[in-house]
């Protein structure tokens, strides 16, 4: 045992590959927050004038609100005006028109990180909207998207040429009003990803977007917002890794997807933001609000995440399943080391007839640090033959980490069927004596584990996703057994 | 939601003025003194607290109680239709006031000791309070600072005791709004082993609020059967903690039966001190009409080699709301535990509600715990089969219903008090034609 102790102590101060800087000058604003910084924001962007009055609205609502604290984690006081809202690469001002005219600093970065630009994204077969700190720098694909009638283009740039479709749908799943980060968001969001799926396209590739956090100190509140009209079906892939950092950085983004009847939205995350050093200094704070809603009937909305990163990460994608046999996914994957801290998890709001959810969350929990699972199904009165299966399951490598569920049951119909169960345990010992009995050396043995506690998530994700979270699991998680 | 303090009754003055035992005694006057400070403050818990998010005390705060109980009438004729055991020592409490002349307490054997709180102060000093935590539950402080009776009982090291002890607690109604603040103390000695039955029971419909704190300190060894039944009436407030300190090797098997209450509260906690020790937490909570009842357990694991088995069942009818939330938190040197817990509902009608939380706080890798939660009906299959075979539709409902229901009851040992139970739960099942 104490041997084995020893060897985890060798593989767990894994360095951050992703951690290095891109040294390209920044076009930030000072550091704070004011009604002015919010204005000044919404002119730098040029937005119509019900934009900034919805920020307006927003961030005088943010401020009579205090900072949440019933998460199961610890995190000194933030200092707002600490914080620069918003941040560019210099050279925006002409915009890049083709691949050749990004800055190449910026392509070596995404090079390191593995991002399928250029011809690895032909070859991948994926559009990306690279979203490089707060603003988009290079868009693939646009034009076989377009023949489909598919928009999928930056915020900003959909502001500008549909702004009824925002007018309608910005806000409409998550309120500003809806909590503390969603309204900070609400008030000062930089840029992120818009995407409308018209009536009874199939999309014909995945849609991604990286998101990198790059200039120090700078706050990155994106907003995402995806509309799949009548049966139309799209997936979407979002991945984020950032560089090593010693101060803290807030992530407060938002999420809303609007499922019409019959479409389907298939939205996978693989988060690795860094997580801090083992002392718990730096990494990024991850307070996402994501949030679908199932309009229609027969709508479905699946959410996958693997989540490596982030010093806390604070997030709850959720369905509200509004329309008659709407369906609600959500697959977890959930790995803390060192002094990690993550409560996640998800809600399925059931109000429509027939609906039905599905949970799968997997946490693992390593080093010192704590994994919490916060979950809430909740059956309304008129949600007939509601639904719901949760499983959840921890596993905890070493003898000073915590892992925590919370979850929360309401049901007021008396045709629900709602099932909850929960396991925690460490990786058996058996397992482990049987897999070294036949060779394998401890790593192998607990990778592999580890791969089939989690195997019902990652299958959950696209191909090319699926190969890096395993990647992703192993590194986070490298001789880490207890 | 503002803080209960504004009460209709004022029950810090109350304390002032009403005949509370052991004036004498400046421990308990300090002590009570504490509770008064902290009730002050604090007030009765509103929904604001995570705790009490699906329980308002709005209606407890803004009825008019009195603490002045007139003569009842209930006799001999009446405690043994009420109570739940022929064959028991008992303890009778009416309205609040400890009745000798109704008890069965003459041929106690050696090293079993059964009195009533207000006579036992002394024998208490040392362990009272030590159990519950006064800061916590606004209710507890109010406990404490009013508690004037309830049952004390003491097992000598090495006793085992041969017949169950009965708290038979009766509300008659002769008093309308009448509170009473109970404290009951269960201490067994090393060794010793003991079954306790907590019996409340209302006898006619009318409001009244019972607070009642039972603190069980178990010493090595020892082995506690507890029991709670709660029959008060419909239109009641019954708000009960029940705390234990476990030694090593102890076992508390505790069963957890409510039936009555227009709002319940009962929570439940147990701190596993010693290695090798047990908690069993079981119960039913079988609710109508617009009943509320809600259910808090909690079970520290905090020392290695500890287990646990918890299941809580509900049956909710009608317009009831039914809450559940447990707790079970394995601390960091508290390897090698084993828990579980279960929670099963079964929603029978249109209107009623569930609220469930099963938590789990691990904060120890070599453990293993589980927790499952589920909310459903009747099985239309089983029900297709008991109607194939000639039940009627009521019938066949309370049969299936009872079934899910006394499962609770089958982990304890006694079979007497099984039967029992599964009999008061069977006569609050409707009736078919041919049954």
């Amino acid at each position: 045992m104490a041997e084995q102790k020893q060897q985890i102590e060798e593989f767990v101060p894994s360095e951050y590959s992703a951690g290095f800087v891109t040294e390209i000058e920044s076009d930030s604003l000072p550091p704070g927050l004011s009604e002015e910084t919010v204005r000044e924001i919404s002119r730098i962007k040029g937005e119509p004038e019900f934009l900034l009055e919805w920020r307006l609205e927003a961030y005088r609502h943010w401020l009579t609100l205090e900072t949440p604290e019933w998460a199961h984690v610890n995190y000194p006081e933030i200092d707002y005006q600490a914080i620069s809202y918003y941040s560019a690469p210099k050279d925006k001002k002409d915009g890049p028109k083709s691949l050749d005219e990004v800055d190449p600093e910026l392509l070596r970065t995404y090079e390191k990180l593995g991002v399928p630009l250029e011809e690895r994204a032909r070859l991948a077969g994926v559009a990306v909207d690279a979203v490089f700190d707060s603003v988009s720098v290079a868009n693939t694909f646009q034009d076989k998207l377009a023949e489909e009638g598919i928009l999928f283009m930056p915020f900003s740039k959909a502001v500008k040429q549909h702004p009824e479709l925002l007018k309608k749908y910005l806000g409409s799943v998550v309120s500003y009003r809806d909590n503390y980060y969603a309204a900070l968001n609400s008030a000062v969001f930089s840029d992120g990803s818009f995407v409308y799926i018209p009536k009874g396209v199939r999309c014909p590739m995945e849609l991604s977007t990286y998101f990198r956090i790059n200039a120090a100190n700078t706050g990155q509140f994106e907003r995402t917002l995806i509309i799949a009209d009548d049966d139309s079906h799209v997936s979407y892939l979002e991945g984020c890794t950032a560089p090593m950092r010693d101060e803290n950085q807030l992530h407060a983004a938002v999420v809303e997807l609007v499922a019409m009847d019959r479409a389907e939205i298939k939205y996978s995350t693989v988060q690795n933001w860094y997580p801090g050093d083992e002392n718990g200094k730096g990494g990024i704070y991850n307070f996402v609000t994501k949030r679908a809603a199932c309009r229609g009937e027969s709508s479905k909305v699946s959410w996958t995440q693997v989540e490596t990163g982030s010093a806390i990460t604070w997030k709850y994608p959720s369905v509200i399943l509004q329309g008659d046999n709407s369906t609600g996914e959500f697959y977890s994957v959930a790995v803390t080391n060192n002094m990690q801290q993550a409560d996640t998890g998800t809600k399925m709001i059931h109000l429509g007839k027939n609906t039905t959810s599905t949970i799968i969350s997997k946490g693992i929990s390593a080093g010192r640090s704590s994994n919490a699972y916060r979950g809430l199904v909740r059956i309304g009165p008129n949600a007939e033959n509601a639904r719901n299966y949760t499983e959840c399951d921890s596993l905890l490598m070493g003898d000073t980490c915590a892992a925590h569920t919370f979850p929360y049951i309401e049901v007021k119909n008396p045709t629900a069927q709602v099932e909850h169960e929960a396991s925690t345990s460490k990786i058996s010992e058996d397992q482990l004596f049987y897999c070294k009995q036949r060779g394998m050396d401890l790593e192998d043995a607990v990778s592999m584990i580890v791969n089939g506690f989690c195997k019902e998530v990652i299958h959950q994700l696209p191909m090319e996703f699926a190969v890096e979270a395993q990647n992703l699991l192993g590194l986070s998680l490298e001789g880490s057994v207890g | 939601m503002k803080q209960l303090n504004e009460l209709a009754t004022p029950f810090a003055t109350v304390a002032e003025s009403s005949d509370l035992p052991g004036q004498d005694l400046p421990w308990l006057q300090a002590l009570r003194q504490r509770a008064l400070t902290q009730f002050s403050t604090a007030g009765l818990p509103a929904k604001k607290q995570e705790d009490w998010k699906y329980t308002s005390l709005w209606n407890l705060s803004q009825h008019p109680f009195t603490h002045q109980a007139v003569e009842s009438t209930v006799d001999a004729a009446q405690v043994e239709d009420l109570a739940l055991l022929d064959d028991a020592y008992r303890l009778v409490i009416v309205d609040g006031v400890y009745v000798a002349t109704l008890s069965q307490l003459d041929d106690l054997p050696v090293g079993l000791t059964v009195r009533p709180f207000s006579a036992s102060l002394d024998s208490v000093k040392q362990q009272l309070g030590q159990q519950v935590a006064l800061d916590k539950v606004g209710l507890t402080a109010l406990n404490t600072l009013l508690m004037k009776e309830g049952v004390m009982v003491h097992v000598a090291a090495d006793t085992v005791v041969d017949k169950p002890i009965e708290l038979l607690v009766i509300n008659s109604g002769a008093t309308a709004d009448l509170a009473t603040h109970l404290r009951n103390m269960i201490v067994l000695d090393v060794n010793a082993q003991a079954t306790v039955v907590e019996h409340y029971v209302g006898v006619t419909d009318g409001v009244n609020f019972t607070n009642v704190v039972s603190e069980v300190v178990l010493a090595e060894q020892t082995e506690l059967f507890h029991y709670k039944l709660q029959q008060e009436s419909h239109q009641a407030f019954h708000i009960a903690t029940l705390a234990a300190k476990q030694a090593a090797g102890s076992q508390w098997h505790t069963q957890n039966i409510t039936l009555g209450g227009k709002l319940s509260r009962n929570d439940v906690h147990s701190r596993l001190e010693g290695e090798q020790s047990h908690t069993t937490m079981d119960g039913l909570y079988l609710l109508n009409d617009e009943q509320h009842a809600d259910t808090h357990t909690r079970i520290d694991h905090l020392v290695p080699n500890t287990t646990s088995n918890e299941l809580y069942k509900g049956v909710l009818n009608d317009e009831c709301h039914g809450v559940f939330n447990g707790k079970v938190i394995v601390h960091q040197d508290a390897q090698k535990t084993d828990s579980n817990q279960y929670n099963h509902n079964l929603l029978l009608s249109r209107g009623c509600a569930i609220d469930t939380k099963p938590e789990m706080e691990i904060y120890a890798d070599d453990v293993k715990c589980g927790h499952g939660s589920t909310v459903g009906q009747l099985d239309m299959d089983q029900l297709f089969f008991l109607r194939a075979r000639g039940l009627d539709d009521v019938t066949a409902r309370s049969l299936l219903t009872h079934a899910f229901a006394v499962d609770v009851l089958a982990r304890l040992p006694s079979e007497t008090i099984r039967q029992a139970l599964s009999a008061v739960i069977e006569q609050r099942l409707p009736r078919g034609e041919k049954s």
